[in-house]
């Protein structure tokens, strides 16, 4: 159990959050994919946080946690609205900003 | 000793429930992974000796945010015509896995540039009280913006969340 272990652990997890946001469709995964990038900083803070024997870490660690509920209520909120307008949880069937016109 | 093998049965969890939840198809079952890398990592708080972190993550992360989305995702009763059609999913993966791998590697090798190693940890370090005092000595400004954005969050779901009537475009 070396500093290592958890960096390389917080890059694998950082990693796989990326590659779900990157290639998944459905919303939802597409949302947890952005909360499992998030814990991945938190593990990092938290090991820094104990390498320097300093609780300032582990406090924005806490307040990240209250980001991450935060975010996860507006998420929520925002995938019931989009599947009450189209019935669909496929962010390719939302593109109501998106530039060109005949894809609506 | 003891730790090890915890630390490496907590990294299996958390690699395996991350991985699951970016290939199932099923979105419960993604959830359900999510849960599980979540209460791995909390583990991983409490092997940094940072027991409140543990129980925040438990509480908040695990109690409200995964069950309060598994609990979304049940209510919208998905269809399975409604899911998207992934045909090509593992190609996806695959490709941006192979993308993803430089930074990764960039992001490791800079982080175990600082080459340290963990010391004994000083009596105190990760207790309650000492949690208590360093957030409401040095970091009561971030606390307060916290709680003024939660507050804002919960008024923007409240308004983003609620049935509309007409469409006023």
């Amino acid at each position: 159990m070396t500093p290592e272990n958890f960096f390389l652990l917080a890059t694998l997890l950082f990693s796989i959050g990326l590659v779900g946001v990157v290639s998944r469709r459905n919303l939802f995964v597409v949302y947890m994919s952005i909360e499992l990038m998030l814990s991945a900083i938190n593990l990092v803070l938290a090991t820094f946080s104990r390498l320097h024997n300093s609780m300032d870490g582990a406090v924005i660690v806490l307040l990240m946690i209250a980001v991450i509920a935060a975010e996860a209520a507006l998420f929520l909120a925002m995938i019931v609205h989009l599947y009450r307008q189209r019935r669909s949880i496929d962010s390719d069937v939302y593109t109501a900003l998106a530039q060109k016109k005949e894809h609506l | 000793m003891l730790e090890n093998s915890i630390f490496v049965i907590l990294a299996l969890f958390l690699l395996l429930g991350s991985a699951g939840m970016v290939i199932f198809k099923q979105t419960l079952f993604s959830a359900i992974s999510f849960m599980l890398a979540m209460l791995a990592l909390a583990g991983m708080f409490a092997l940094l000796e940072n027991s409140f972190l543990f129980l925040a993550q438990i509480m908040v992360t695990v109690g409200a945010v995964v069950v309060l989305s598994m609990l979304v995702i049940v209510s919208i009763n998905i269809q399975e015509r409604n899911l998207p059609v992934e045909n090509t999913k593992f190609q996806w993966i695959a490709l941006s896995t192979l993308l993803v791998t430089p930074l990764a590697i960039l992001i490791y090798k800079s982080l175990t540039h600082l080459h340290v190693s963990f010391e004994q940890s000083e009596p105190g370090y990760g207790s309650l009280k000492m949690m208590g005092a360093t957030l409401f000595s040095e970091w009561v400004l971030p606390f307060e913006i916290v709680s003024i954005l939660l507050l804002a969050a919960m008024v923007g779901a409240i308004v983003i969340g609620r049935k509309e009537r007409h469409h006023d475009t």
